[in-house]
């Protein structure tokens, strides 16, 4: 197949036929739009309109040819405009224009019948110069003419309408526009582009939460693990970023919970460009007051959990609640396919070997005997019971949940009375298809613990790692990063990910507006790209007449990046707490590797989540460059999360040819 | 407006049938009757349109629907020196795109659903054995630009000029999105007739 690849069998490609009552329908609503829009096109327009209505126009057609496809707007989204500065509206558009197959901007109008002004003619004959990039508009006509040429002359009051809907497009400042504007994809603004390069003369303040999660890691993930890229649109760089761990260092005081620490390096992409790289660590200050814990899992590794998103999903679970627990605590698995068995008697969750190895070497094969399984399981709990402390059967499976001679009520029973006994039976549900919801529900609301569904290893994070184990204590809130750059040093920059976190400036400073969170232990990265001033990668040119005095900074502030600056709450907290730090040239690193590997680490995912974006900047930076870049900064690693990313460049690799 | 098509080009017989280009002028100009034989006339476009961008008909019903009540409204607007194939390939695209980036935070969640439904959808009823569905299957997995690319020039027979038309891009983007998705679409077409053999 693949010596004759031959694409053009897709139009071979068998399509149902629409359903007759919907296509009834969508006649019907469609034609009673269109009877509304004549409506409206004959009652709105004012006079006291026309002149700004000629102005947007104006401004339009060249703006909407300059992007190449153009937005439909509908009355209501005009009016918007006129209420907001038309060029900043505009500016808007053009920064955060993105790809999308557009509707051609029609202005809709109405047509002055008999209006043969000459002016108007000339404008028709002659149409006001126009931006470069005008090809799908040339091809439009090409196609037309090709259209038209082979087929009868159309009726000349056709041609006629169609001049005259040509003369209201270039605008005689009477045509009242308004009708049958609309705006075909609402959620284009809110839809997620990728934060664009900003002029630090223009926009120097950048402000966003920290506010991270990391399903988007997950998404990613399963979507290379099945062989595709993922789409574009799933793909959070900060959260890719922010799905691993780094262990930033800690300063010595204890003011605030956690550090921050700055550095400025090349950026590995660009030569021209550098990255300003900020890691945020949190204090683990709250171990000391955790209650013991005593787990108990049950392991469904019969046959059916023999898929990537079940079992092997388990397992890396699995690793990451073991990453939280410690010598205080005792970790037991029994498994339950054809017979329960004991696979780790009671074990502290300091030895770590002993209990991955158990981990690993689970299979699956064999059908489910549930409730054997769970007597084996409490029995274990009993046994290892830790008093005023955590004792807790955990429940692993696909649903596929066959409680054998047992009937469900006395299942039902045994988990209840051993509820009342003070332990506790939480249920996971893996992996799709059979999934039994409703049983694993019942399961665990009778067992006084929860029910979670775990698709990605963050959900398992989620919450394995915060219901079961309790530790996990956030440290601060509403953390927020505000950094204003120094137009003297930087000429543009460019955030990293966090596109759906950004604030507003103004929302810095007002402690109402929420933010994330930092859990004890945790690590946040944020990766501004900044082009220095005078770099060839500037990509803005200068204003001609922009302000030409610079912002008046402290005298001896000239030759700072950046003054980067952190809001927090404590956990019990309303009022905010700021956290400062100038970002000078005593920040600069010379190179990559004279950063922390961590640091190293967390530039290689945002390169690869960037080109997974297909993001313009990383286009030349190879996936061998990444994996290089990653495999020098992997470290120890002892969950193999590091090496699994490995694994994905080679993936994403591999499929993007 | 007739004076500016030097350069005329293959005519788009996908979707243009004789007299579009009159009707959809008369509908832009009010006439209800136009625009009521015009919808009639490509209502089964869009519709397979919007089945071959999306694969599900449930939900290319739907999306033909919103694309009707989008051209009622829009048609208005619609200048007549637009090609009306192109203007239309365009809304029901966007409509497509649209829907699909309303659903992405719900997509995320039930993805996995997803795809095992477009898998359910081509993989029942020897449609392993049907090499166009599976090369559309195959399509559908590649990123936006690349799929709608192949699917304007291999799928609906438009020249590479045209679907740059439609896709607001030059005609060598199109081309190279077009190089690109038949890499990809080898590797992946290779490696399902591997997981078949």
């Amino acid at each position: 197949m693949s010596d004759e690849f031959d694409l053009d069998i897709l139009k071979t490609v068998k399509t149902p036929r629409p359903d007759a009552e919907t296509r009834d329908r969508a006649m019907r609503e469609a034609l009673a739009a269109f009877d509304d829009e004549k409506k409206s096109a004959a009652t709105q327009g004012s006079a006291s309109g026309s002149r700004l209505m000629t102005i947007l126009q104006r401004s339009w057609s060249t703006t909407m040819e300059t992007l190449s496809k153009g937005r439909l707007m509908s009355g209501t989204a005009i009016a918007t405009i006129l209420a907001v500065p038309l060029a900043g509206y505009l500016a808007f558009m053009v920064m955060n224009d993105g790809y999308r197959p557009g509707f051609t901007g029609s202005q809709p109008m109405e047509l002055a019948a008999g209006n043969t002004d000459d002016r108007v003619r000339r404008e028709v004959a002659r149409p006001a110069p126009e931006p470069a990039p005008r090809e799908a508009e040339e091809r439009d006509r090409s196609i037309v003419l090709s259209e038209a040429m082979p087929q009868a002359a159309p009726p000349a009051s056709y041609v006629q309408q169609g001049a005259l809907a040509k003369r209201s497009l270039v605008g005689d400042g009477s045509a009242k526009v308004m009708p049958g504007m609309e705006r075909l994809s609402r959620d284009r603004f809110e839809s997620f582009e990728t934060s664009s390069v900003r002029a630090v003369l223009e926009d120097p303040v950048s402000t966003f939460s920290i506010d991270v999660d990391t399903a988007s890691y997950a998404v990613i993930r399963r979507a290379l693990m099945e062989g595709r890229l993922p789409d574009p649109d799933s793909v959070r760089v900060e959260e890719l970023i922010n799905y691993f761990n780094y262990a930033y260092p800690l300063p010595d005081s204890r003011e605030a919970p956690f550090g921050v620490n700055v550095s400025v390096s090349p950026t590995p992409w660009n030569a021209d460009t550098k990255l300003m790289h900020i890691g945020i660590q949190g204090y683990d200050i709250v171990p000391a007051e955790r209650p013991a814990a005593n787990l108990v899992f049950l392991i469904d590794v019969s046959g059916s959990m023999d898929a990537p998103d079940k079992l092997p999903l388990l397992k890396s679970a699995f690793r990451l609640l073991l990453d939280k627990l410690d010598a205080r605590d005792t970790v037991s698995i029994v498994t339950y396919a054809g017979n329960a068995g004991t696979v780790l008697e009671p074990t502290k969750a300091d030895e770590r070997e002993k209990i991955l190895e158990a981990i690993d070497n689970l299979q699956p094969g064999g059908t489910t005997a549930g409730a054997a399984g769970i007597e084996q399981a409490y029995k274990l709990a009993r046994q290892a019971r830790v008093e005023g402390g955590v004792n807790r059967v955990m429940l692993a499976s696909d649903g596929d949940f066959n409680v054998g001679a047992s009937s469900d009520e006395e299942l039902k029973r045994i988990i209840e009375d051993e509820r009342d006994d003070g332990i506790f039976l939480s249920v996971f549900g893996f992996g799709k298809g059979n999934y039994n919801d409703q049983l694993m529900q019942v399961l665990a609301q009778n067992g006084n613990g929860t029910a979670a569904y775990i698709d990605t290893l963050a959900e398992a994070q989620k919450t394995l790692v915060e219901e079961a184990g309790s530790t996990l204590f956030p440290i601060a809130k509403d953390v927020k990063i505000q950094v204003e750059f120094n137009p003297e040093t930087v000429a543009e920059y460019r955030l990293i990910g966090y596109e759906t976190r950004a604030l507003k400036r103004e929302d810095f400073n007002n402690d109402r507006v929420d933010a994330g969170d930092i859990g004890s232990g945790h690590s946040v990265t944020a990766i501004y790209e900044i082009t220095p001033v005078g770099s060839p990668a500037v990509q803005n040119d200068p204003l001609r007449y922009g302000e030409t005095e610079q912002a008046a900074a402290s005298g001896d502030a000239s030759d700072e990046y950046a003054f980067l600056k952190l809001r927090y709450k404590l956990p019990n907290e309303t009022k905010s707490h700021l956290m400062t730090t100038p970002v000078g040239p005593a920040f600069d690193k010379a190179s990559l590797a004279a950063l922390s590997t961590d640091a190293q680490f967390s530039i290689a995912v945002a390169a690869f989540g960037q080109k997974l974006r297909d993001t313009d900047a990383v286009a030349n930076y190879s996936w061998d460059e990444i994996r290089e870049l990653a495999a020098g900064a992997r470290g120890a690693d002892p969950y193999g999360y590091r090496s699994e990313f490995l694994r994905l460049i080679g993936l994403a690799e591999s499929l993007d040819r | 407006m007739m004076t500016i098509a030097g350069d005329a080009l293959s005519p788009s017989d996908a979707i243009a049938g004789d007299g579009d280009q009159a009707l959809a002028v008369r509908a832009s100009a009010g006439d209800r009757e136009a625009f009521a034989r015009l919808l009639e006339r490509h209502y089964d476009t869009i519709h397979r349109i919007a089945w071959r961008w999306c694969g599900d008909g449930t939900e290319a019903d739907d999306i033909a629907q919103d694309v009707a009540v989008k051209l009622g409204r829009a048609i208005s607007g619609w200048r007549a020196e637009a090609s009306f194939p192109s203007w239309l390939y365009r809304i029901v695209l966007n409509t497509v795109r649209d829907r699909q980036r309303a659903r992405a935070s719900e997509r995320r969640r039930v993805e996995a659903y997803a795809v095992q439904k477009l898998v359910d959808a081509q993989g029942g009823g020897g449609a392993d054995d049907d090499p166009a569905a599976r090369l559309w299957s195959a399509v559908g997995s590649l990123p936006d630009r690349q799929r709608d690319a192949v699917l304007l020039v291999h799928g609906e027979g438009l020249s590479h000029d045209e679907a740059a038309g439609v896709m607001g891009v030059s005609e060598g983007t199109v081309s190279f999105h077009i190089h690109e998705a038949k890499k990809k679409l080898r590797t992946m077409m290779q490696a399902s007739e591997d997981e078949l053999s």
